[in-house]
């Protein structure tokens, strides 16, 4: 062997044990497990590679294709310590076992499972609508003036502009028990804006729906098996009453939004209202619609019930609307019945005393009756389902 | 099933391999479109591990480096059957809509 073969040998050697090193600094970013099992192997792998990857060509040309094969292993390698590590947290969050309560009445645990779908997603879409999100996608198509996207974000938009999504990226992960902590989250940072002078104040029906619905989703999430279950359950049809659902509380809020402006909703020159009496009438049609579509199965009924909570707020936007659509009149001139804080919350909280009494009351009588039947019969007593 | 996937398994259904070899495999079979690095094939392979879908052969060392080969499982063999299955069915759609004759595309 040649001098100058020898000295390209030992340069060769150098740069690939300095490779080598550079290669184990970044394989420390994975998990210990996975270093003990396959960082050997991963460092043969990498050095093959990189043998491979050699090619007879002019020093600086040679020197840039290494250089580029480095930087894009050592950013892979990275990568892939970011996805085992992400991998890994996951799954511990999703195998935790904290504040596993469950409601033992399989009928409400399925209602609540069908509601922790469902509840995130409308708190999604009423997100979405506070934001005007919907209302500058229409603007957009219609080319109508007075639906701007809502550009600024107060404090007191925090708890929605960040729970909401949030809830429904942690539901789509599975992190039942974490989403159901957001949404609890998103509730309390909620009633905590009403501190902020800008707020709108919690006698507004829509902030009252969303704080109601935030609650119901953490109930949902926290005390029901979650989304996966209530995933199976909802049927296809059920699937189409809750899109329908989500795009009437969107176009509410859509219709809502441009009567809640100050100037008069027209198209143009048209001189149409986008949302007048016909509206109204449409949505109030189409929510009975889907309420009676709800009352056939005993799981539907409840959910139904559940979902009333949050939604009774809007039974009072609706009426200040319908007034505003009848009489023409300014929203707060026209109400048939204003809005205050003991009507947008007593009747919710009412309903949802009335669900937790019924239930407890149902319990009763069935351990009553299971308790009777077992010593008429003095067999082993069964197990009490509610 | 995303295509890195796919590749892994297709190399891993003609045998076992080590990890270099399913590297250099996955650039054959897609025709050097796909070049996997370690990174990304050794996170696959844990995920394919856990998943139950591919599982650890023998081990030797060569040159002095450890080489451990991977070898796919039954549920493995079987997850890649459907996905061809899909991928067939798909193709041959595409190719009728198309009007390619004996759906050759």
């Amino acid at each position: 062997m040649s001098v100058t073969a020898t000295r390209n040998t030992r340069a060769g050697g150098r740069a690939r044990s300095r490779m080598e090193k550079r290669y184990r600094r970044l394989l420390a970013l994975y998990p210990k497990d996975h270093r003990r099992e396959h960082a050997e192997e991963m460092v043969g792998v990498l050095l093959a590679a990189d043998g491979d990857a050699q090619v007879r060509a002019p020093k600086p040309v040679a020197w840039a294709r290494r250089f580029g094969q480095h930087t894009a292993d050592s950013a892979d390698l990275i990568g892939g310590a970011l996805r085992i590590r992400g991998r890994m947290a996951l799954n511990r969050l999703r195998q935790t076992r904290w504040l596993s309560l469950t409601v033992r009445d399989q009928r409400w645990s399925d209602a609540l499972a069908v509601v922790s779908v469902v509840a995130p997603l409308l708190l999604l879409v009423a997100a979405l609508t506070e934001f005007r999100i919907p209302q500058a996608v229409a603007s957009s198509i219609t080319g109508h003036p007075h639906w701007g996207l809502s550009a600024t974000l107060g404090l007191a938009d925090l708890p929605m502009a960040a729970g909401a999504p949030g809830v429904t990226l942690l539901v789509f992960l599975r992190l039942r028990r974490l989403a159901g902590l957001g949404a609890l989250a998103t509730a309390v940072g909620q009633i905590a804006a009403g501190a902020v002078p800008a707020f709108a104040g919690y006698a507004d029906p829509a902030v009252a729906f969303t704080v109601l619905l935030s609650c119901t989703a953490a109930v949902a999430l926290l005390l029901s098996p979650g989304p996966d279950r209530g995933l199976a359950l909802l049927t296809r049809s059920g699937a189409a009453l809750v899109g329908t659902g989500a795009l009437i509380l969107g176009g509410f809020s859509v219709g809502g939004d441009v009567w809640f402006g100050s100037e008069p909703p027209r198209f143009g020159g048209s001189g149409g209202k986008v949302a007048g009496l016909p509206a109204d009438l449409l949505i109030a049609a189409v929510l009975v619609g889907v309420a009676a579509a709800c009352l056939r199965a005993p799981v539907s009924r409840r959910v139904l019930a559940l979902l009333a909570v949050p939604v009774i707020p809007y039974a009072f936007l609706w009426q200040e609307k319908l007034a505003a659509d009848l009489f023409g009149q300014a929203r707060d001139g026209s109400a048939i019945i204003p809005s205050s804080i003991p009507l947008l919350y007593l009747p919710p909280l009412l309903l949802a005393s009335l669900i937790l009494t019924g239930t407890w009351l149902a319990r009763r009588r069935a351990g009553g009756r299971n308790r009777q039947v077992g010593s008429a019969t003095s067999g082993p007593r069964s197990p009490v389902s509610a | 099933m995303q295509e890195p996937t796919f590749l892994i398994l297709t190399a891993l259904a003609a045998g076992a391999q080590h990890g270099y070899g399913i590297m250099t495999d996955v650039a054959r079979i897609s025709d050097g479109r796909v070049r996997l690095r370690a990174g990304t094939l050794y996170a696959a392979l844990d995920r394919l591990k856990a998943d139950g879908l591919v599982t650890g052969d023998k081990e030797e060392i060569v040159d002095g480096r450890l080489r451990r080969y991977y070898r796919i499982t039954d549920e493995g063999t079987a997850e890649l059957a459907a996905e061809v299955r899909r991928l067939r069915a798909n193709a041959a759609v595409a190719a009728s809509r198309l009007g390619l004759a004996g759906g050759a595309v």
